[in-house]
């Protein structure tokens, strides 16, 4: 498997806690844009992908000639005919009959929201540029346009938020027939205006904690399978995009900020969107080639954020060698007699329970 | 007699003083007017190790060597060294009055004669020098001469009439002061044509040219290519450098009687030389001993410990080299079931102990862990009909309970020195650290002098830092040990996990016990990461629990959204994570961060 992102950094407005690589008030750059991704993808020439993500910043702002002047660009360089699996995001504040159409003409079928919230408070207070109308509308208008596999992203842990609210959320969420959930805790990261201006009724670690346990129960009831930590889809609508970064696959980012996985490295795009739109080919930079043992554990403790699929020792065996396995299969052996995973024969997993805890598992899997 | 007439020019001579009375200052003067440096930036030039840039005090002695041009036209060859005034560096102040036959002794016209001036002051009378006394600081305006020279008559025994006004800032009476040392301090007495005979006042350990000493030449001549000899160990070597600092090393052609300098001498053993050593001829091997250093009792004692296990050999090279520099600590190996191997070091008082832990970590490198400070308890045990004294410098090496008749702790008598103002705030302080007020004076009318007895360990927790924030600065003290005295007196064990902590082991006085358990458990409690299990932590006096806290277990830890594939960064922040933990130490599965170890210390600092 080998993945496409394409990164679009244009949003209507910047969300207090977003440390995303996205900005306002570019959209003027949008034409020069997508000129330029096309000229960095053009180094990959034929490459032949099964996924592709279209992600943000706000994809659904590129509007229909963007997609279709990006669309037809990738399509003339790489070899994609029949991929597996093809999302673009969009929120709420941008989404039109005419892009969902020009969407799907072009073959993108999975559609990721950013909802968010179903509060307009919580919505508000971190700045978040839709209401909760607009959710539904645009979710309504996804449907009734023919997307059959829509998946919102709803944050958890926002400033004021209780269990009832949240509920609402994924009751609406899930009742209304959405097949994908991605729920992220949110997080403070530095340098955010919600790191500068703290809100005092922002939940604490144990409040989230909470809200996390009694949302993966509801999830649960509804059908909802939890795949990864923090991640849930109704049978069969796994996000093959993301499940191939978890299964430690290949991938190339397009675009500022973007992140690869290419012929054992890993490197990322300067986060600079006018040295991008000056030298696109130009951007890789933080370049990153891991000896095969150290890979082997990082792609175990991806894999282990797969709750039910686990790890399976004898995979990475067959993929990296015996010999570059055995510290981390004794880590791994270790954890388990601890009681830190589950082990069922060469299959390791986290304890479900442990969902919120597994950083402190998961780095005891690394080197010294 | 061409010899002697050039002894003749040779002064040796110290600055001491209290703490902040403007030593260093003086010195940057003395070296500036006498054209050894062109400009010192008034930064104190002989405080050139970083820590003491940064807490602007002497810590280390410091001698230069200064030609000096005098009035007459006469040269001179001055070697001034400045000391420290902190009542913890004394032993500083009193192995270089060694090397000298005179001592400027400052008064800081502001505050008068303070406790340390008279400790100083007593050391040099007893050392047999030459006093020169300097009323210093008078450019500032709250200057009170009349009332310091009387201070100095009636504290000190000295003629305060004859004090020498001087500022170290302006350079005022600067020359005035340089024409007196030549005048009144006698040049050294000499033979240079004895056998060979020097004092080692200090030592260094070079990386290349292995341990340094620091001499003082008493008889005889010291020159590149002699043999010299250890009157202790009786050890040879062959000098292959000698020198003057000019306070950097400079190497020159001899150093001769009288004379202030240092030898190389491929010295690598790190037990071949020590501070308060005679070096002799081989050539004349009964050649008396100079008399040596007072021993010094050390007052504070701590445990150091490295952070990772792997390192006590490191740590241990880093002691020796760091002992040769500092010849006033005492160090023994330890072992803790917390923290594995490492040493006990006793120290002088807290500051000595701070910068010694500091100094190991920056200047050596050194990762490591110090443990509460402790003073050496006299514990009197029976066991049948068997009465046994110890003395255990160390909480966890307490007997058991039921084992004690009962502890003795070491009493220091303290001097204080305190503005009238102040007094009911010290007394106050005073009575809340176990002390009792044994007399007071009234040395002049705006202070008073207050004589306590108080346990050594209240004094050692952050006394004296609380003395000086009570009153503002203006309080000064000095203390010596005076002996030992019962005291209700127990000891506290920690517990994290049913483990206990060797290591946070501490004596307490019975009134006080729970109280301070409660803090230091509370303490641990914000200090100790959650972990994914529940942590008990508690305070016991033999079996029984006096004070319990829970960590709850951790329910959410960071999870970055590994958004677009960015894996490299959520990677790093795994990575991040686990090198946390190595700074930790394990208590059974409890990772413990290393602050905790000094946490009773800190706690009594926030109170
Ligand atoms: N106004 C004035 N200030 C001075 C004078 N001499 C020193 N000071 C100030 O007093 C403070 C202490 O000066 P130091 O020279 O470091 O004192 P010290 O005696 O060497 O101190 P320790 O070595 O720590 O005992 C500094 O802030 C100096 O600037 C002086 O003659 N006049
Ligand atoms: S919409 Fe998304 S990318 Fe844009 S500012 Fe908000 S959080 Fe950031
Ligand atoms: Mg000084």
């Amino acid at each position: 498997m080998r993945g496409l992102y394409v990164h679009i950094p244009f949003c209507v407005q910047k969300c207090s806690y977003c440390d995303f690589y996205s900005l306002p008030n570019r959209l003027n750059s949008l034409k020069a844009y997508i000129e330029a991704v096309l000229q960095e993808a053009a180094q990959y020439d034929q490459l032949r992908f099964e996924t592709l993500y279209i992600g943000g910043g706000t994809p659904s702002l590129v509007g229909v000639n963007g997609l279709n002047d990006l669309m037809t660009g990738l399509t003339g360089i790489f070899r994609i005919p029949k991929l597996v699996e093809a999302t673009i995001e969009a929120n709420p504040e941008s989404i039109s009959q005419d892009f969902l159409q020009s969407a799907l003409k072009q073959g993108i079928k999975r559609l990721s929201i950013g909802v968010q919230s179903l509060s307009d408070t919580e919505l508000q207070k971190v700045g978040r540029a839709h209401n909760a109308c607009q959710a539904v509308q645009a979710i309504d208008l996804a449907q009734k346009e023919g997307f059959r596999n829509i998946s919102a992203d709803v944050i958890l842990g926002l400033p004021g938020q209780n269990w009832q609210s949240l509920m609402t959320t994924l009751e609406c969420l899930t009742g209304w027939g959405l097949q994908h959930l991605s729920m992220y805790c949110l997080a403070v990261e530095p340098h955010t205006p919600l790191a500068a201006n703290l809100p005092g009724d922002l939940p604490c670690d144990d409040e989230q904690a909470d809200l996390y346990w009694q949302a993966v129960e509801l999830l649960g009831q509804r059908g909802f399978k939890q795949y990864e930590i923090s991640n849930f889809c109704l049978p069969g609508y796994e996000c093959q995009h993301n499940l191939n970064y978890w299964h430690g696959g290949e991938y190339l980012g397009l675009g500022p900020a973007a992140a690869s996985h290419y012929k054992g490295c890993r490197y990322k795009n300067k986060p600079d969107l006018d040295a991008y739109l000056a030298d696109p080919c130009g951007q890789k930079d933080e370049v990153e080639k891991l000896r095969k043992p150290e890979k082997a554990a990082e792609e175990a403790i991806l894999r282990l954020r797969l709750l039910q699929e686990g790890v399976d020792l004898s995979g990475l065996i067959q993929k990296y060698g015996e010999n570059n396995i055995m510290a981390l299969a004794a880590r791994l052996n270790q954890l388990s007699m601890k009681g830190r995973l589950l082990r069922d024969g060469f299959i390791y997993r986290l304890k479900p329970e442990d969902a919120l805890v597994s950083n402190t598992i998961l780095s005891e899997l690394l080197g010294d | 007699m061409l010899i002697s007439q050039e002894m003749n020019n040779i002064r040796n001579f110290c600055i001491i003083a209290h703490i902040d009375h403007g030593k260093s200052t003086l010195a940057d003067r003395i070296l500036e007017l006498t054209g050894v440096l062109h400009t010192t930036d008034n930064k104190q030039v002989l405080d050139s190790m970083d820590l003491e840039r940064e807490r602007g005090i002497t810590i280390k002695a410091k001698s230069v060597r200064i030609p000096y041009k005098s009035k007459n036209g006469r040269d001179f060859i001055l070697n001034l060294i400045d000391t420290p005034g902190h009542v913890d560096f004394n032993y500083e102040v009193s192995r270089s009055l060694k090397a000298c036959e005179g001592a400027v002794l400052l008064v800081d016209a502001t505050q008068g004669v303070e406790a340390q001036t008279i400790a100083n002051a007593y050391l040099a009378i007893d050392a047999g020098l030459e006093i020169i006394p300097v009323i210093n600081k008078i450019d500032l305006p709250n200057a009170m001469v009349d009332e310091c020279r009387k201070q100095i008559s009636d504290m000190l025994g000295l003629s305060g009439e004859d004090a020498l006004l001087v500022s170290g800032k302006s350079g005022q009476g600067v020359p005035e002061l340089l024409e007196r040392v030549v005048e009144r301090v006698p040049p050294p007495q000499t033979d240079e044509s004895a056998p060979l005979r020097c004092l080692v006042f200090d030592s260094y350990y070079d990386s290349y040219r292995g341990i340094i000493p620091h001499v003082r030449v008493f008889s005889g001549t010291l020159t590149k290519g002699v043999k010299i000899m250890l009157k202790s160990t009786g050890k040879t070597f062959e000098v292959d450098e000698v020198g003057y600092f000019t306070p950097e090393i400079l190497p020159s052609a001899r150093l001769t009687a009288g004379e202030v300098g240092y030898l190389g001498a491929i010295i690598r053993e790190v037990g071949d030389i020590h501070v308060g050593d005679t070096i002799i001829s081989p050539d004349f091997p009964d050649t008396p001993a100079v008399p040596g250093f007072r021993k010094v009792l050390p007052m504070v004692f701590c445990g150091i410990y490295p952070i990772s296990t792997n390192d006590y050999p490191k740590l241990t090279m880093a002691l020796e080299k760091y002992i040769l520099n500092d010849s006033s600590i005492v160090y023994e190996k330890e072992t803790s079931a917390a923290l594995g191997h490492g040493y006990r070091l006793g120290f002088l008082g807290m500051l000595h102990m701070d910068i010694t832990i500091e100094r190991l970590k920056r200047e050596y490198g050194q990762d490591l862990i110090a443990t509460m400070p402790s003073v050496i308890y006299k514990v009197i045990t029976r066991r049948g009909e068997k009465i046994e004294e110890l003395f255990i410098d160390n909480p966890s090496r307490f007997p058991e309970p039921n084992f004690i008749e009962h502890i003795e702790e070491p009493m220091v008598e303290a001097r204080i020195f305190v503005p009238n103002d102040y007094i009911g705030s010290v007394m106050e302080l005073s009575e809340k650290n176990r002390g009792s007020l044994k007399n007071m004076e009234h040395p002049d009318t705006r202070r008073a002098l207050l004589t306590y007895e108080f346990p050594l360990a209240e004094i050692i927790t952050g006394y004296y830092d609380r003395l000086k924030s009570v009153s503002r600065g203006y309080a000064s003290m000095d203390y010596e040990f005076t002996g030992y005295k019962t005291g209700p007196l127990v000891k506290v064990d920690i517990l994290v996990k049913e483990n206990q902590v060797d290591a946070l082991s501490y004596i307490s006085d019975k009134d006080s016990a729970v109280t301070k358990a409660r803090g230091l458990i509370h303490k641990l409690r914000k200090l100790i990461p959650r972990h994914l299990f529940s942590i008990p932590l508690q305070a016991a006096i033999g079996g029984k629990i006096i004070a319990r806290e829970d960590i709850a277990p951790v329910r959410k830890d960071v999870i970055a959204k590994c958004y677009g594939g960015d894996i490299s960064r959520k990677r790093k922040l795994l990575e991040k994570q686990k090198e946390g933990k190595k700074r930790m130490k394990m208590v059974g599965s409890v990772e413990v961060p290393q602050e905790a170890f000094l946490l009773l210390l800190k706690m009594e600092d926030e109170e």
